[in-house]
C-alpha cells in the first residue's frame, strides 16, 4: 500500500517535470517570437524618410522658374519657388490675375500664381516621391494674422496622403513671411 | 514506463522544433545584418556625395548651400571622376553607381560614379532630392533646377 503510494508520487513529479519542461519551451519559443515581432525600423530607413522630406522640400523652397515659362520679364530675376511665388500667390489669391503668369509644366499655359504652383509643386513631386512609389502629402498654409484660422494656400498635393495614424516623418514647417500673412510649407512623408 | 517514453518523445519534437526555429531565425538575421550593413554603406556614400567639395554650391568663404549641387562643377566632375576612378575615388565608394537627374526645367542626366560589383547579389539605391544651381542661365542671378541624386551601392 505504502510503496503503490510512492510509486504514484514519483510518477506525479515526473509529469509536472515533464509540464514544467514544456511550458518552459513554449515560453523560449514566444520569446523568439515576440523579438521577430518586435524588431524596430531600420535606422536607414527613418535617416532616409526624415532627410528626404527636409532635401525635397528644401529644394523645391529653392527651386527658380525657368526662362522657358516666360514669367518674369517684370521682376529682377528668375522668380523663386519659395519666396516670389508663393508671396504673389497668398498676395493675390483673391483676385483673378496675379503678378507672375507663368507657364505651367502640365497644362504649357500661363496660369495664374497660385494655379501654377499647385502644378509646379504637383510636377516636381510626382516626377521624384512619385516615381519612387512614396506616399506623400504637402501642405501650403496662410495665417493671415496671428490667431486667425489657417488657409490652405492651394490644395494639398499627395499621392495616397500620410494620415497621423501613419508611421510618417515630416520636413519641418518652411514659414514664407509675405504680405499677406505667414505662410507655412509642409512636407509629410511615410512608406 | 510508457508515459515516460511519450514525454521524452514530446520533449524531443519540442527541442527540434526549437532547434530548427533557431537556425531559421539565425539565417534570418544573418540577412538582416547584411542588409543593414549595406544600407549603412548606402546612406554613408549618399552622404559623402551630397557634401562633396567637388559638387557642392559654394561662394568663396560663405557656408556652403545644402542640398545643392553646382551645375558647373556637376559637368567638370563628370570627367575627373571617370578619369580617376580607379586611383582615387573607388576608396571613397567602392562598388557604387552615382547618377544626377534633373527634372525641371530640363531632364539631364549626370553619370558621376559606376563601378558595378561583377558578381553583386544585392543592391540598394537611396534617393535624396537636390536643386541644381546654373550660374550660367540666369541673366542677373543664378537659375535653380530641380532634380535628384541617386546612389546605388551594391554586395
Amino acid at each position: 500500500m505504502i510503496s503503490n503510494l510512492l510509486k504514484n508520487d514519483n510518477r506525479g513529479q515526473m509529469e509536472v517535470i515533464g509540464l514544467v519542461i514544456i511550458v518552459i519551451l513554449i515560453a523560449l519559443g514566444m520569446l523568439f517570437m515576440a523579438t521577430f515581432a518586435l524588431q524596430s525600423e531600420p535606422q536607414k530607413k527613418i535617416f532616409t524618410r526624415k532627410g528626404l522630406a527636409y532635401s525635397t522640400m528644401s529644394a523645391l523652397m529653392k527651386t527658380t522658374v525657368s526662362k522657358d515659362s516666360a514669367c518674369y520679364s517684370l521682376s529682377q530675376g528668375a522668380p523663386k519657388i519659395g519666396g516670389d511665388v508663393i508671396e504673389d500667390c497668398a498676395k493675390y489669391r483673391d483676385v483673378d490675375i496675379s503678378i507672375y503668369q507663368c507657364m505651367g509644366p502640365y497644362s504649357g499655359k500661363a496660369l495664374h500664381s497660385c494655379a501654377f504652383l499647385q502644378e509646379m509643386i504637383t510636377y516636381s513631386l510626382d516626377k521624384t516621391l512619385g516615381s519612387w512609389n512614396k506616399h506623400y502629402e504637402f501642405h501650403s498654409q496662410l495665417i493671415p494674422f496671428q490667431g486667425e484660422k489657417p488657409i490652405d494656400l492651394i490644395e494639398p498635393v499627395m499621392s495616397e496622403g500620410c494620415p497621423k495614424w501613419k508611421e510618417r516623418d515630416s520636413s519641418g514647417l518652411f514659414p514664407i513671411n509675405t504680405e499677406a500673412g505667414l505662410v507655412e510649407n509642409t512636407l509629410y512623408l511615410c512608406d | 514506463m510508457t508515459e515516460t517514453i511519450a514525454i521524452l518523445f514530446i520533449f524531443f519534437v519540442l527541442l527540434l522544433f526549437g532547434v530548427i526555429f533557431y537556425f531559421r531565425y539565425q539565417k534570418i538575421a544573418l540577412q538582416e545584418k547584411q542588409e543593414e550593413l549595406l544600407g549603412t554603406r548606402a546612406m554613408e556614400s549618399t552622404l559623402k556625395t551630397l557634401f562633396m567639395s567637388e559638387l557642392i554650391c559654394s561662394r568663396g568663404e560663405a557656408e556652403p548651400e545644402d542640398n545643392c549641387f553646382d551645375v558647373l562643377k556637376l559637368n567638370a566632375t563628370q570627367e575627373t571622376m571617370q578619369k580617376y576612378l580607379d586611383e582615387y575615388y573607388f576608396e571613397i565608394f567602392s562598388y557604387a553607381t552615382i547618377t544626377v537627374q534633373e527634372t525641371y526645367p530640363e531632364n539631364k542626366t549626370w553619370i558621376l560614379y559606376d563601378k558595378q560589383k561583377p558578381d553583386f547579389t544585392r543592391k540598394e539605391p537611396t534617393f535624396f532630392v537636390v536643386t541644381l544651381k546654373d550660374e550660367l542661365a540666369g541673366d542677373n542671378q543664378p537659375e535653380y533646377g530641380f532634380g535628384y541624386v541617386a546612389v546605388t551601392v551594391y554586395s
